[in-house]
Parts: structure tokens; sequence; C-alpha cells
């Protein structure tokens, strides 16, 4: 039986992985111990999350509004994707579902083929939650919205609160925890398993199982236990990151802008307390010009610049004898679309129900593995998409133009471009709408449509597609402001149900 | 967008070429697809007794089938699953419901909850008690689902009904919807040189019939995707060494049951089918290992009714094409692989292709190939094939059947990797497997695997939240509910009268 869970690790990862752990196990009689490094992060690194991060919170019993008034973090409804370089029309990848069903078909097909007739209305504008998010607001759904379609939200959270947020929780709930600046590892004398770890202070704290939350250095899963990497290098052309902040945006954006310059992209992420920035770009381009490349793309004031290495690539196995890595240390990701959370969030809710009954595992270990090299896979193969498919003008993008694709991609551009059909496998973090958004974003329009679309008279197709953009005009002029949202969401408990009410 | 419509030729007129004919015929767009089935008299139809999966109501559904019309036209009962007699070891039996077994507390499975309760001694009912359709099977007693009932009383249903029959009513619907019949007897095929697409059909009469897309409903024969385009076949029955069957008819008789019976017998297996007329029976068998005649004997031999008729006799093998898509032809039905119907899913093969195919159909300006969605199409049916393989190799290796030399050939072979892996995890920790793409449920899975006899080692310690006073308490709860909810169902026989016997006819005919 497996009585003593000891995780190590560092920052929001090793926390929110502790958090759930405890709250999920506990009851079971597991005892759960931090064990934590000094973080990696700073003030200039946020989350800017997925909507599933939510649910898991819900799980968690964390109040949202109580958390979003500590971190000072924000809303999103999605990512606005545009060009400086002035090649690619802009696109915004929102988290809501676009258009609606016509005559019981599916939207897309119904657009694609109202595209092909000269329809000059773009596929985005027919998606509620976007123009929410470009008019300044917020989007709540009523009755009304949830008949039409389905909408959601993700954060930017930004990585410091959020991790002492989350750290504060866990203690609360029974976690204990142990600082230090250096690990040591002992391992079994009958078996090549870890037996525990040594702080900095020679204390040692035992386990029967461990989580491995420490970045991309993995100090158990790699260091210790040898799992090898594959590297994703060659599949993205970014091999640096620098973050910084800025002053905050006076009438708060809820959504990431993500902008393309010739030699990377830069997001940039509205939060309460300020507005976090991320610049990818490669390591051929100097550190100075990066960060004067920076200050032009993001056109704010920046400070506490940090720049460091990025290096994509997934550990061959995420769970190797009694250890599981969680996060970058089993899956390092490039940092388009902002999946570090989402990565942390997969390990852990495929290992709940796999965690081990008893000490033979090997075949829960084998399932767990193949389900995480194939949600992983997912998730690269979405941000390579957005790589290889960019019709960004410099070299940075020609390079990604050619960058390789996986098998499993190729086969979702090709089955789109062909019938304007997503083929969604098993494991996918990312929804058929983000996959939509994404593939039409950059420019793949379907030659053909689904044939279901081909009884609908052009008639019936104009009047629904008309009367769409309405109910999403009258339904943006409905929604509060994201400023007015955010300050409603944070207020105390009791105020918060007046204002919703 | 006026351009030439693409023309469809389905060739084979049994439940796959009508089920596709009067899918597209409802679907496509007249202007842009034409429609022609070819059939042939002189050539008959597996069509027997056919127990069919929840999933034919949503067919119905696409195409407005009125379902008390179609009921009384197929002479269609209900099913609510399959009962499996004697597969663990004589004198066992379970029902596979369509249904869930309880109701998940805290986002833990409810096999959890139950091992859980096994294990610490509160002794709870067993597992079946806790499902609906399971109980409502024992009752004999049917009810429509009530939508709003809590998840824990859930169910679905089916049917069972006459194949040929329901070809038949699909053919005139089809009919009225503008699709062309023409009677004849394919004897020769062409092929584009060039391309290597199908372009020409002869008929025994000499008629010769262009199509530009051909669907290959010709059953076994696989005259267009097997025989001309050599798409390859994967031979399944190392696996599932039945290859043939006897079917025969009987009176109805007082056992008039919501689900399909299937006992196993020494050398494969015997089907119930009960219809609103009669019971269809049959015999499915590996020849390896019973003559023909024994089997004969064996199937008359346990008929709770008069045979009506003789019996007849059907050859098959367990396997697929690797390409049921390939050039522009796809294969549908049994053109493009056979599953012994031991979970009911023929038909539910025809209505995932046709349904896989109408959205895959190449665009009537794309002159009938495209390989990134014929691509498509087989990615899909190799998902739905391998799992329902899986599946039904399950019922022949997980059981105590020992000495008997088809169970022991079955048990003794090298497994799928895919379903070794299903089983380890389920021993170690009662998991169930989940699919987004093809089938059966979790709740199946389940069925099936504790019916046969399979028990885990150890339940899932996420169920442990719950304090053992209040499980105790939240299991008798539902235990009463799952009863009370069952014992107020009709009876089977009552509401098949009611609902589309005579008196139902007569009910419509006064309202009009």
């Amino acid at each position: 039986m497996i009585q003593d869970l000891v995780l190590v690790g560092r920052d929001a990862p090793v926390w929110l992985a502790a958090c759930v752990m405890q709250s999920a196990l506990g009851p079971a009689g597991l005892r759960v111990s931090v064990v934590e490094l000094p973080g990696l992060l700073g003030p200039a690194d946020t989350y800017a999350t997925l909507p599933a991060l939510e649910p898991l919170h819900a799980r968690l019993r964390i109040d949202e509004g109580r958390l979003m008034a500590a971190t000072r973090g924000a809303f999103t409804l999605g990512r606005y994707f545009h060009d400086s370089t002035g090649q690619a029309p802009a696109f915004f990848h929102a988290y809501g579902s676009t258009g609606a069903r016509i005559d019981n078909t599916e939207f897309l097909p119904n657009w694609i083929k109202a595209r092909h007739f000269g329809l000059p209305v773009a596929f985005e504008d027919f998606c509620l939650t976007a123009a929410a998010a470009r008019h300044g607001r917020m989007l709540v759904p009523d009755a009304e919205i949830e008949r039409h379609g389905f909408t959601d939200y993700g954060y930017h959270l930004p990585a410091i609160p959020y991790g002492t947020w989350l750290k504060q929780l866990a203690l609360r709930r029974g976690v204990s925890m142990h600082e230090t600046r250096e690990l040591g590892v002992l391992m079994k004398a009958d078996a090549p398993d870890i037996a525990g770890v040594v702080l900095d202070d020679g204390r040692r704290v035992m386990g029967d199982f461990f989580i491995d939350a420490t970045g991309v250095g993995a100090l158990l899963l790699a260091e210790t236990l040898g799992v090898r990497r594959d590297s994703w290098r060659d599949a993205f052309p970014a091999d640096r990151v620098l973050v910084a902040h800025a002053p905050p945006i006076p009438s708060l954006p809820a959504y990431a802008d993500v902008r393309a310059g010739e030699t990377g992209w830069l997001a940039v992420h509205p939060n309460q307390a300020c507005t976090h920035v991320i610049h990818a770009y490669s390591s051929e381009t100097p550190e100075h010009a990066a960060i004067v490349n920076a200050g032009h793309l993001a056109r704010l004031e920046l400070s506490g610049t940090k720049i460091r290495g990025s290096d994509p690539g997934r550990r061959v196995v995420a769970w190797q004898r009694n250890c599981v890595g969680i996060g970058e240390a089993a899956c390092a990701f490039d940092p388009i679309h902002g999946v570090d959370l989402q990565a942390v969030q997969l390990g852990l809710v495929h290992l709940l129900p796999l965690f081990p009954v008893d000490a033979d595992y090997a075949v829960e270990r084998s399932e767990y593995n193949k389900n995480l090299k194939a949600a992983f896979e997912r998730i690269r193969d979405f941000q390579s998409a957005h790589y290889v498919l960019n019709r960004y003008g410099g070299a940075f993008w020609e390079r990604a133009r050619l960058s390789p694709v996986s098998r499993g991609l190729m086969r979702k551009i090709g089955v789109f471009r062909a019938r304007g059909s997503v083929v969604h496998y098993e494991d996918e973090s990312f929804s058929i709408d983000d996959w939509q958004a994404l593939l039409l974003g950059h420019g793949v329009l379907p030659e053909t449509w689904d044939p279901a679309a081909d009884r609908i008279s052009p008639e019936s197709l104009k009047e629904e597609l008309r009367r769409i953009l309405g109910f999403i005009r009258r339904k943006v002029e409905e929604q509060r402001s994201h400023a007015r949202y955010l300050q409603d969401a944070c207020a105390p408990a009791s105020q918060h149900t007046l204002n919703r009410s | 967008m006026a351009h030439t419509p693409l023309h469809i030729v389905i060739v084979g007129g049994g439940s796959a070429g009508w089920m596709c004919a009067a899918a597209c015929a409802q679907v496509l767009n007249p202007q842009r697809y034409r429609l022609t089935l070819i059939e042939s008299d002189d050539i008959g139809t597996v069509g027997v007794g056919e127990a069919t999966l929840p999933a034919l109501r949503d067919f119905n559904t696409l195409l407005r089938i009125d379902e008390s019309q179609f009921m009384r036209e197929t002479r269609a009962t209900f099913k609510l699953g399959i009962e499996f007699r004697d597969w663990d070891s004589p004198g066992e039996h379970y029902v596979h419901p369509f249904g869930s077994f309880g109701q998940l507390w805290g986002g833990v499975e409810f096999q959890h909850h139950w091992m859980r309760a096994r294990q610490r001694g509160l002794n709870p009912a067993p597992l079946e008690e806790y499902s609906c359709a399971v109980r409502a099977c024992r009752r004999n007693a049917f009810d429509f689902p009530d939508l709003k009932a809590p998840r824990s009383t859930f169910y679905g249903y089916a049917y069972h009904f006459d194949a040929g029959l329901y070809a038949q009513f699909l053919r005139t619907w089809a009919r009225a919807r503008g699709v062309k019949r023409v009677e004849g007897q394919v004897v020769d095929v062409a092929l584009n040189g060039e391309s290597g697409n199908l372009t020409t059909l002869t008929l025994k009469s000499g008629q010769k019939i262009d199509g530009d897309f051909f669907v290959d409903a010709s059953g076994f024969r696989s005259l267009l995707l097997g025989d001309k385009l050599g798409s390859a076949w994967e031979d399944w029955s190392h696996w599932l060494p039945c290859d043939r069957a006897w079917a025969v008819p009987c009176e109805r008789s007082a056992d008039f049951t919501p689900f399909t019976r299937s006992i196993a017998q020494r050398a494969g297996w015997i089907w119930r089918i009960p219809l609103q007329h009669r019971t269809g029976n049959g015999y499915v068998f590996a020849s390896r290992f019973v003559s023909e005649d024994e089997a004969r004997a064996t199937l008359l031999g346990r008929l709770d009714g008069h045979a009506l008729g003789e019996p007849r006799l059907l050859r098959f093998r367990a396997g697929r094409r690797t390409n049921a898509w390939k050039r522009n032809c796809v294969g549908i039905g049994l053109a493009s692989g056979f599953l012994e119907p031991l979970e009911s899913t023929s038909l539910f093969l025809i209505q995932q292709g046709v349904q896989d195919m109408l959205r895959l159909l190449p665009a009537p300006e794309t002159c009938g190939i495209d390989e990134r969605l014929s691509g498509e199409f087989n990615r899909l049916s190799d998902a739905l094939y391998e799992r329902i393989r899986d599946f039904l190799i399950l019922h022949y290796v997980a059981n105590r059947r020992h000495g008997e030399p088809l169970w022991d050939l079955v048990r003794n072979y090298p497994l799928p990797a895919s379903l070794a892996h299903k089983l380890g995890l389920f021993a170690s920790r009662g998991h169930v497997p989940y699919f987004k793409d093809g089938f059966f449920s979790r709740d199946s899975w389940l069925a099936v695997l504790f019916g046969q006899g399979l028990t885990p080692r150890a339940y899932d310690r996420l169920a442990d939240f719950i304090p053992l006073d209040d499980l105790d308490a939240k299991l008798r709860v539902l235990h009463t509910r799952v009863a009370t909810h069952v014992d107020g169902m009709p009876s089977h026989a009552d509401v098949v009268a009611r609902h589309c016997g005579e008196a139902a006819l007569l009910r419509q005919v006064a309202m009009t």
C-alpha cells in the first residue's frame, strides 16, 4: 500500500499537484508532502491558461473571485493573432463555438459553402465569444446564449501570486512542506526505485511514491532515473523567451494579443496589477536586439526583462519506476498558446484514476505513459500547426513554415483542406472549435463542405447568417465590460451575489 | 454552382444497400447527387431476425421514421440488452444492458464504490440490481426511458426486427424519395485503365450502368471492393473461429423477452430473438468443432416453439477489408467485413459506415476521388472494427469453459495487445476503457467483464472519500430507487401491443 507521497518541485506546478493529490487521495489515507526548491519564475511571468483550468479549480473548491482578487489576474476569452509584418490577415482564437446549427446541420459547412458563393464575412465574425472580447466585454452566458452555442474562458494568472495562493491552500488542507535549496536522492536497497530525498540540512524525506515537478531538468525522472528526452527542437523556430512587465492597460481587454514580428512573436497578457509580455524568438537574434524588438512590438514601457531558453521536448515516459514527472519535468512546450498549466493538469487528471492501489502497478504505468504521450503530442501538433501554416513575413517565419510535421497533423490539415472536417483524435486538449479557429485563421480554406449543407437554399442560408450576426450584436451590447466584471467578481462574497443578481 | 450531379451507384439491396440508399436520399441534394440501387430478386439476402443497438434509433430519427409504423411493419419488439447464458460456465448468466450501473459519486465510477462496499463487508446487492435495464429484463418489463429521470435510472433501448422487412420498409421509403431501383445481376465491372477507378457495371440483361461513385453492398461476395479492386482481406478467424450459422424461426412463445438471448454451446452459441409474430433462432458455430448436421440438430432441439420452415445455413469468416474505401468505391456492411452478431453490431457497422461516408463523400466537382477523405474514412472504420473485435474476443477468453476445444483454442491464442492491456487494467483495479471513437461504452465493458466472472484485485482509492456508513445508506437508497422504478413498468408484451399492434393502428385510423 502506498502511504507516503512526496512531491519535489517548485512554483505553481508543484503546489497545484499537491492540492489535487491531497484533495483526491487524502481521504484514502495518503500522506502528501512537498519538498520545495527555489522558484525559477519571477514577477514578469504569467500563466495564460486554457478554459480547462476552471473546472479543476472548482473540484478543489477554489473561490474564483478570491483567487482573482489575490492574484490580481484577469479573465481571457481567447487570443487575437495579428501580423505586424503586414502579410497575413488577423484572426481571433476564441474559447467558444462559432455560429449555430442551421436546419440541423453544423455551422462550418454552411459558412464554407457561403464563402464559396462569395460571402464577405469572416468565420470569426460569427463567434459570439470573439465578438464580446473584441468589444472589451466579458461574456456571461444566459439561457439564450447557451441555446445558441458554447462559450468558455481562461485566466491570466501572475505566476508568483498564483503559486503562493496554491501553496497556502495546500498547507491549509494538510499538505506538509520542507524547503531546500539542494536535493540529494536515496535509492532503495533492493530495487532501482527512489526511497527518499535528502534536504540541504541533511534531513531525509522518505516516501513510497514520488512526483517530480522540478521543471525541464527533471531532477528525479531524468537526473536520477535516467529517462531520456525526445526533443521537439526542430519543430519550433523559437529557442529564446523574453518576459517583461508593463503598466496595466486602462480598459482591460479580456484576451491575449499575439503579434507576429519578423524575428518572432510577442504576446501581451493584460492583468489588473500590470501587463505581462512574452516574446519568443530565435537565438540568431542577439539579446540586445531582442529587447529592442520586444519594445517595438509591445508598444509599452517594459521593465523587469528576463531572458531564458526554450527547449520543447517530451520525456519518453512520464512515469518511471515509482516516480511521475508532472509539467515540464514530463514535457516542455513552446510558449505559444500558453499550455504549461494544461500540461500539469493533464499529468494529474490522468494520474488520479491510475494512482497505484498496491505495489504492482506495471499496467497502470503503461496506460499512463500511453495516454500522456498521446495527449502531449496532440498539444504539440496544435502549436506546430500555428508555425507551419503561418503566412507571416521574415526569416523566422519562413523557417517555421519548413518545420517537420507529424503524420497526425498532416492528416488533420489534409482532411480539413479537403472537407472542412476536423479530425479530432482521442486525448485532444484543444476542441474542434479551437482547431477550426486555428486552421481557418491561418488561411486553410476548405475546398468542399459536408454535403448535408447542400439542401439548404441560398435564401434561407443568407437569412440564418443575418440572424446570427444580429444575435451576436445584441448579446455583446448586453455584456459588462471586462473591467467591471472583474471588479464585481473580486468583490467580497456578499456583495458579489448582489452584483450578479 | 451548376455541375452535373455525381452519380452514386449502390450494388446490393439487403439492409446495407437500402440503409445506405435511404440515408443518401434523406441527406443529399438531388441536384448534386443522383442515386441508383441495383438489386437482384434472385440473390437472397442474409437478413434474419435481427437484434440491434440503441444507435439505430438515431438512424431512424435521421430519416424521420415514425416508430410505431416502423415497428408494425418490421414486426419489431423492444430490446434492453442481451442475456448471456452459460458463457462463464454452465448455469451462470448475466445481462449486458443498454444502460448504466448505479451512478458516479464524486466523479468516481460506480463499480469502485460497489467493490469497496463488498471488500469492507457492507454486503451490497449484486451489481446487476443497480441497473434498471437489467432488472427490467429480469421481469420481462419495458417502458420508454424517462429523459428527466436521474442518471441512476438511465437506460436506452433498441429493437429486434425482421431484417428482410426492414430492408423492404426502407426500399419503399427510399424509392418514394427518388432513389432509382434497377433489377438485375451485375456480371461485369469495368475500370478506367488509367485511374483505376470503377466506371461501368454490366448487368445480366446486357444493360450498362455508368457511375461516378460506387457503394459495394453486395454482401460476402464483395463484388466491387474485394473482387474487382482487390482490397486485401485481414483474417481474424484465429480469434473468432466461428464460421457457420444455422438460422430458423419458430413460433412465438410465452417468454416474450425485452432482450436478446445468447446461450453458449460447446462449439459456439445460440441466439434467440423475439419478434412480434415469431422467434428468430440461430446457432453460430465453428465447423472445425461440430459437424453441420449435429449443429442443426442441436439448434432444433433448443427451440421453445414449433420450427417455422427449414433451417438455413450461412457461411462466413471473421475479418475485414483493410481498405473499406478504395478508389471511388466504399464497402458497406458485409462487403467490408464480418464480425459475428454476438453483440448485435451488424446493422451498427452499416449505419456508422453510411454516416461517415455521407460526411466524407466527394463533391460533384471532384470526380469521385480524394484520398484525404477516403483515408479518414478508413481510419475511423479501422478503430470501429478493432474495438468491436476486442469486445467480442473478450467473451471467448474470459470464462471457465475449460476442456472444450473451441474455448480452449481461443483462450490459449495470443490476445490482441489492445485487449490484453484492457484486461490487465480491469484485473488490477476495476478500470474500464473509455473511447471517444468506436465502441463499446464503459457500462458495456463493465457488464461483460463482471458478467464473465472476472474480479478485480482492488478498487480505486479515489472512492475512499465517502464514509462507510454514508456509502451503505447511499447504496440502499439507490437500490430502492432502481427497484421502485422497475416495479412500475408494464410488461414488454403489453407495451408492444399498445405501441405498435393492431390496437395502435386502429387508434390512428380513428384519429384521421
